[in-house]
């Protein structure tokens, strides 16, 4: 399994917060229905004590940690605090930490995603909806009435789009091992290599949809990694017709080997012979074909 | 956001980089006064933010003899569609030689990493395709609040030694300001040292408010008023208005319109669990657009509640048509709401956006 399973005991970090609340409520209805731990504690700092939908809130990750069984973390904490409530569940030896938060200040993730990684923790996120593996475990708020157990794997930098693929393979009856939203922000902590390795060792994936989006070139390094180890794969990049990214200028552009734009992206992808749809719904489609 | 060339130069100071003697000047009458406080010879820069300005005629030579009428034609100037608003009037600086000197965020790295070249003054794209050794690429641990001397040594070389002291204030720049891009080009060595002759921060647009900056000014007017809102917006020229929720489904719904060659005029992202005002507001932003002639939304509700939205589409209000495809959360109610009152709705994506092509043709 990618991640997490059944039995992966979750906190919310900002459980207090209008968004943690929400989604508390929809991650532990979907855990009821399929039988899996779910969140089992909340954090905001100063609010310990209370409980949100039947989850106790505690003051700090180290307190939340000494009464429960917590192995992932899923992240609701406004932007400003973001980084810093990576970096505690990090040093709470969290190994798994899911960063929904947009808008973050990237000077801070930056410090947060080398602080992780020294702890051995590993990030998904931020700018996020999260991780969902159907009939094993939600972290985060991707929506489970799309989704259906079964064998395709899906990466993506989206959310809403990534729940277009998923309702379109659904209604194709192609089932999903693991859906992963790595996030659309310039730096983010799993990309694509490593979510597909993932994929790759979960006993369940036969193939792997990756969405991408303008802007870096982690899809071609993610396609790469596919091609290394055999896993099939197909790919949707959305932002042919956008106008020119506002990304970080031309510097930007020379540290990454190429404009990152949407046709180039599909240009080398397709160069390393893999199926790209031009449109959503005709990933069922190239499913198949690779199959 | 962009810091315009003078207002880098002034955090440059304050962080003791070696800057040109300069004074900023809003109006041609304010030339000859600056001039003295500056020096003999000076350059005229224009404070305008587009790529190439020495070559489209921005930056300009003056003296005491001639300093009313140069500065009176650059005020006069468009620069590649922008208009001279201010003017930077600049000490000449006798320049021996030029370096190149940056400092950006490596995605996929995760880290920054310092640009260092001694061909500066260049365009440094055509640099680094053409000529890559001539251009040191060195990072930096992103825990690090200052440079070490070993990285200063790696990234400087055999250069002169006070260029290393510029690396260090640099890189305190590009922590302190929150920047995506700190960029000294060119460098300049001069008989009397080492200057920043010109130079551009790029600040990080999630950090705008912790730097003190209430408003991102790069935005053209309805993008402003959009993200008063919270949504992403951006113009472009085509006829059809787009609203989607989240980035990639609102491009792909670009990607649609173009391949089904229709030309979007605009899209406006709504974000996640946007309600019935929200939506209201996005549909009157995106139609108040000259030359929107239809539009279409397209919605996935996650947390989105098909009900809400079609409540924001109605009480818009607006005299263009509207395309609707609604999938999610009380799907049911939305639909029925909207068809009601005569909306046209869709089942697919594919078949929204076609409509709404078709609408236009």
């Amino acid at each position: 399994m990618i991640y997490a399973d059944k039995n992966t005991g979750i906190l919310v970090q900002g459980a207090t917060g209008s968004q943690g609340k929400f989604h508390i409520n929809l991650m532990n209805e979907y855990a009821k229905e399929i039988g899996s731990a779910g969140v089992v504690a909340g954090t905001t700092p100063g609010k310990g004590g209370q409980e949100v939908c039947g989850v106790p809130v505690y003051n700090s990750v180290v307190e939340s940690m000494e009464e429960h069984d917590i192995s992932a973390s899923v992240i609701f904490v406004p932007a400003g605090g973001c980084g810093d409530a990576i970096m505690e569940a990090a040093d709470a030896g969290i190994p798994t930490v899911i960063t929904i938060t947009e808008h973050t200040p990237v000077h801070d993730i930056m410090r947060a995603l080398a602080y992780a990684r020294s702890c051995g923790t590993r990030v998904i996120g931020p700018n996020c909806p999260g991780m969902l593996v159907p009939g094993e475990c939600k972290l985060g708020i991707i929506p489970s009435n799309l989704c259906m157990e079964g064998d395709v794997g899906v990466v993506s930098r989206s959310g809403t789009l990534t729940y277009q693929v998923i309702s379109e393979l659904t209604m194709a009856g192609y089932g999903q091992s693991g859906i992963v939203g790595i996030g659309g922000d310039a730096v983010i902590g799993q990309t694509f290599s490593e979510v597909i390795d993932e994929f790759h060792t979960d006993g369940r994936t036969k193939s792997v949809v990756l969405i991408g989006e303008v802007g870096g070139n982690l899809e071609i390094e993610g396609a790469r990694r596919a091609m290394e180890i055999d896993l099939p794969i197909v790919s949707y990049i959305a932002g042919v017709s956008a106008p020119k990214e506002k990304c970080m200028g031309h510097a930007g552009a020379i540290v990454e080997g190429g404009e990152g734009d949407a046709s180039s992206k599909i240009e080398r992808l397709q160069a390393l012979g893999i199926p790209v749809a031009t449109r959503p719904s005709q990933i069922p489609e190239l499913i198949k074909r690779s199959r | 956001m962009k810091f315009r060339e003078y207002e880098a130069k002034q955090v440059f100071r304050d962080a003791g980089i070696p800057v040109p003697n300069s004074v900023l000047i809003t109006s041609p009458n304010e030339a000859a006064n600056a001039l003295p406080k500056v020096a003999e010879k000076v350059v005229l820069k224009a404070q305008v933010d587009v790529g190439g300005r020495g070559k489209a005629g921005g930056i300009l030579p003056a003296n005491a003899e001639n300093i009313d009428k140069v500065a009176a034609d650059l005020f006069g100037k468009t620069i590649k569609g922008l208009k001279v608003e201010k003017i930077l009037v600049e000490e000449a600086l006798e320049i021996l030689h030029e370096y190149y000197l940056s400092i950006i965020i490596d995605r996929s790295k995760k880290m920054p990493v310092i640009l260092f070249s001694k061909e500066g003054g260049v365009e440094i794209e055509t640099l680094a395709k053409e000529r890559p050794e001539a251009l040191r690429r060195v990072y930096v641990d992103p825990s690090f609040v200052t440079v070490p001397d070993f990285i200063v040594r790696n990234v400087i070389g055999d250069a002169p030694k006070e260029i290393g002291k510029i690396v260090k204030d640099l890189f305190t720049v590009f922590l302190a300001k929150d920047a995506v891009l700190a960029e000294i080009n060119p460098l300049v060595m001069t008989p009397h040292g080492v200057f920043a002759a010109d130079g551009k921060i790029i600040l990080d647009d999630n950090s705008l408010i912790r730097q003190g900056i209430p408003e991102n000014r790069d935005l053209a007017p309805r993008e402003a008023e959009a993200e008063k809102h919270g949504f992403s917006y951006v113009e472009l020229d085509g006829n059809i208005g787009v609203i989607g929720n989240g980035a990639g489904l609102t491009m792909a719904t670009l990607d649609i319109i173009a391949h089904y060659h229709g030309k979007a005029a605009n899209f406006l992202d709504v974000g996640g669990g946007a309600n019935a005002d929200r939506v209201m507001y996005a549909v009157r932003l995106v139609a108040s657009m000259p030359g929107v002639k239809v539009i279409v939304v397209n919605l996935l509700g996650g947390i989105t509640r098909c009900d809400e939205v079609a409540k924001g589409i109605i009480a818009a209000a607006i005299s263009q048509q509207v395309i609707v495809r609604l999938a999610g959360t009380n799907e049911g109610e939305g639909r029925r709401l909207l068809e009601e009152r005569g909306y046209k709705m869709l089942d697919t994506m594919d078949q929204a956006i076609r409509a709404a092509v078709e609408a236009t043709q």
